[in-house]
């Protein structure tokens, strides 16, 4: 085996690990931060890295329609999310950069979705059906945003690898990034619904569908599936990051790093803030909301296909 | 003067049909009618005179005048009257003419006299199982005097289930309830869907039946009774407690001393404020805004001290005897009251000043779960509501009880009968009812709490009560009785009158918005609930029994 075989697998599983590592911390932060702001005291900073030990500790229960696919679709969906954590640079290059390309991470990133499909499915209740049919209904309003980022980028670096579509590339062209800019703002303005949190819990939305397609989850699956709700947190903001936010990542090793995180962890705050603010919109309201961005992005790529 | 001139109309109309009537105040009338012309005079006093329906009442009267007794309440508004049409039915023969199709708002206290006392209501349209449960023998009517409170009947048959209706072509069922984390009491609504829209839907309730009101009317006394009504209801207990103590006074001619009334007042407007606060904080976290959730708590909490100074309890206050009050408001607690009264305001103006300009809130709650004026009318709407559809009733104002004579407020109403008009129209009662408060600690002067009652109070007599609670007129009617009980003792919480409307309001809704709309309601299931003999519960999964049921949750686990 050669050596830059064992640097990727060494880098990949480093990525892995620090993804499995800090996304119950920023859960933490962003409950803690939540209580703060409702007047309450909060649990402590480590609280959900106790819950995940708690969870994982419990009985493993089988219940449901189908518990081999309910099984099966929570190993996927956290298996899903820690691979594209081998794909996104988090203040070193990609670890396995040259393994795939763009498209690779869009599937993956449609094959989380598809995960809480399995789940909903495997449970069989009228309240997952319906928690199901709302998220492939967001599913499909959002998912084009993401690509629709990704190909602009691509347009712009004229590749889709890894490396430079995650590089800041938006903004890479000679005079005013007009796509970029207007992609950063669509990108924005959609990010509380990629990561599933209000106003956009809206297939999970427990006072009206009892967590949804998570009804029948419990003990260590349960578990899994926050851990792989929880890290797609961190995913989607690195991925955010790496995206429209590229500045200083060229910096020496601590600083440079020090500031991807640093940047992934305003992220989650300002995730926190609207999660805190807002009440959660019906699944008619926010399809509108999502419809208009793509009518944004849709002139964002016709513009970014011009070369602007 | 106007009960007598009604009166006098009635005669004139319908002649010798009336019997008579009582009229032991200006602002109470109780006419005796003929049976056959019962629904001819609902008829007239509903949509002729436009009264507002209040609440139906079917006692059996059997061991006193050797019949079964009807009543039929409503309420004029505008001239501070309450009426109470009665019909005695021979005990051989308990059918009466159901007034469902005339007041709609009826249904369900018909369904309800006929499962209790037996009492038929003839021609009524959907003559379902209301309140007994499944497993209750036909035939068999608790509430008759006949049966003892600690019955439970041997033909009950716990395996026998409810039959739910058929849903409409092409919507599947979505089961809502018993249990739902939007749902803090039992209750079953099956939900007929088409996609995300409602399309119809079944309501099945009075899971947890407590027999309150048999066990009041067999074993309890005058002034055990009010600890038992508060416990009625989860919130709005004080409510019960002075209505059921306000309709025994009326009954026995008594007059509480003044001191009594105030304190009485500013008791229910505590209540009404950790009621509204509580309900704009769970609103709040249907529709996903847990920080406004957690917020209004937090505001509310001083509200529950300050009830626990006064009364030793944060919610069950046991405020209430015949003739007074058991709760002193000493200068300490009024300073303190006082105080705690200004951070509220303060603190509730910025959250108002914040919520009615949210548009993210407003897009949840305009237009959703609408009830205009005339489903008001139809289905016997209160409160909120009521007043949200822009119809402006208020029993503190229309039949004052209490010390509401005395002081100064606004009711205030809404227009778009949404949601979000509701949400605003208790918004606003939180600063009335400061001011109440704040009138009534000053106005309060010293004197006994309490009359002292040495004579046994009179037998036979009636006493009509309306209180308004948190959640709109909870309506007490009581006959007094031997052995220093009530022969009959008839509680209508307001939850029972806007429950009716619900199919209607969650109509072609989104699903989505069913938990809002019916939250919308401020539903209170265990008022509702109030009454039934024995807590049996039937409906056990198939696999189960019941008795196996039982035996699980009794079992020691090794």
């Amino acid at each position: 085996m050669n050596r830059s075989v064992m640097w990727m697998i060494v880098s990949g599983l480093l990525n892995v690990g620090l993804v499995l590592l800090i996304a119950p911390f920023f859960q933490g932060v962003l409950r803690k931060i939540t209580a703060r702001i409702q007047s309450r005291q909060g649990p402590p900073l480590a609280q959900p890295y106790f819950d995940l030990l708690k969870l994982l500790g419990k009985e493993d229960i089988e219940s449901g329609e189908s518990p081999l696919m309910q099984r099966f679709a929570v190993y996927l969906a956290l298996a899903a999310v820690l691979t594209v954590a081998c794909l996104v640079p988090m203040g070193f290059a990609a670890p396995m950069n040259s393994a795939g390309d763009a498209i690779l991470l869009i599937y993956l990133l449609t094959l989380c979705g598809i995960c809480t499909l399995l789940a909903g499915l495997a449970a069989g209740s009228t309240y997952s059906l319906l928690g199901i049919s709302r998220e492939m209904m967001s599913m499909i309003a959002l998912e084009p945003l993401f690509a629709i980022a990704i190909v602009v980028s691509a347009l712009h670096s004229q590749s889709f690898r890894l490396d430079s579509v995650l590089n800041g590339s938006v903004y890479a062209i000679g005079g005013f990034p007009w796509s970029g800019v207007l992609m950063l703002g669509v990108m924005l303005l959609s990010f509380q619904a990629f990561v599933q949190r209000v106003p956009f819990d809206i297939s999970e939305a427990e006072t009206e569908l009892m967590e949804g397609p998570l009804v029948e989850y419990s003990g260590p699956k349960l578990a899994l599936f926050k851990y792989a709700h929880m890290a797609k947190l961190v995913i989607y903001s690195a991925l955010f990051v790496a995206l429209f936010l590229p500045w200083g990542s060229g910096l020496a090793f601590p600083l440079g790093w020090l500031l991807f995180w640093a940047k992934v962890f305003v992220l989650v705050l300002l995730v926190t803030l609207v999660a805190a603010t807002h009440a959660r919109y019906r699944i008619d309201q926010a399809i509108r909301y999502f419809a208009s961005l793509f009518g944004v992005a849709l002139v964002a790529l016709v513009v970014a296909s011009y070369g602007y | 003067m106007i009960a007598r001139e009604m009166f006098e109309e009635f005669k004139a109309r319908f002649g010798p049909l009336i019997q008579r009537a009582d009229l032991p105040s200006d602002n109470r009338l109780f006419v005796f009618v003929d049976r056959s012309a019962v629904k001819h005079v609902c008829q007239h006093i509903f949509r002729e005179l436009d009264a507002r329906y209040v609440a139906s009442i079917g006692a059996d009267d059997r061991p006193f005048s050797g019949n079964f007794l009807v009543a039929h309440n409503f309420a004029f508004d505008h001239d501070h009257l309450l009426c109470s049409v009665l019909s005695y039915l021979p005990a051989d023969d308990p059918k009466i003419d159901s007034i469902s199709s005339i007041v709609p708002a009826a249904s369900w206290a018909e369904r309800e006299m006929r499962d209790l006392v037996g009492i038929e209501p003839v021609g009524h349209r959907y003559l379902k199982r209301l309140v007994l449960p499944d497993g209750w023998p036909d035939g068999k009517h608790p509430l008759r005097k006949d049966v003892p409170w600690n019955q439970v009947p041997d033909e009950f048959d716990s395996e026998r289930e409810f039959k739910f209706d058929e849903p409409p072509e092409g919507c599947t069922v979505v089961p809502f309830g018993p249990f739902h984390p939007t749902l803090d009491e039992p209750a079953h609504f099956r939900l007929y869907v088409e996609g995300e829209m409602v399309r119809g839907c079944e309501y099945r309730g009075f899971m947890v039946h407590r027999g309150i009101e048999k066990l009041a009317e067999s074993v309890m006394g005058y002034n055990d009774i009010p600890m038992l009504a508060e416990r009625i209801c989860g919130i709005c207990g004080c409510v019960h407690n002075v209505a059921y103590a306000q309709a025994v006074e009326e009954a026995a001619g008594l007059q509480p001393p003044l001191r009594a009334e105030y304190i009485r007042t500013i008791m229910l407007e505590l209540e009404r404020l950790h009621s509204h606060l509580l309900w704009v904080g769970l609103a709040c976290h249907i529709i996903g805004f847990d920080t406004l959730f957690m917020q209004s708590f937090r505001i509310r909490e001083p509200i529950m001290w300050m009830a626990e100074k006064i009364s030793g309890n944060r919610k069950t206050y046991a405020l209430c005897v015949i003739g007074g009050v058991r709760w002193e408001i000493t200068p300490e607690v009024k300073a303190e009251l006082g105080y705690t009264l200004d951070q509220l305001e303060s603190e509730w103006t910025a959250v108002v000043a914040a919520v009615s300009k949210d548009k993210n809130i407003q897009k949840r709650t305009r237009g959703v779960g609408v009830a205009d004026a005339a489903l008001v009318k139809e289905e016997g709407l209160l409160g909120p509501v009521a007043r949200a559809a822009g119809v402006g009733i208020d029993c503190r104002r229309d039949h004052p009880y209490a010390a509401y004579d005395r002081v100064e407020f606004n009711v205030i109403t809404g227009q778009s009968g949404d949601v979000w008009a509701r949400l605003l129209v208790r918004a606003q009662e939180v600063f009335e009812s400061i001011k109440i408060i704040r009138q009534c600690l000053e106005k309060m002067e010293d004197g006994p709490l309490a009359l002292p009652i040495t004579e046994e109070l009179p037998v036979g007599r009636m006493g009509l009560s309306s209180v308004e609670a948190p959640r709109g007129e909870s309506h007490h009617f009581v006959i007094t009785g031997e052995n220093n009980r009530p022969r009959r003792w008839r509680v209508r919480a307001p939850t029972y009158q806007n429950l009716q409307a619900v199919p209607a309001m969650i109509k072609d809704q989104q699903i989505a918005d069913m938990t809002i709309s019916l939250g919308s309601i401020d539903p209170c299931f265990s008022c509702t609930d109030r009454l039934e003999t024995i807590d049996l519960r039937s409906g056990a999964i198939k696999v189960w029994s019941q008795e196996e049921l039982l035996k699980l949750t009794r079992a020691k686990k090794a």
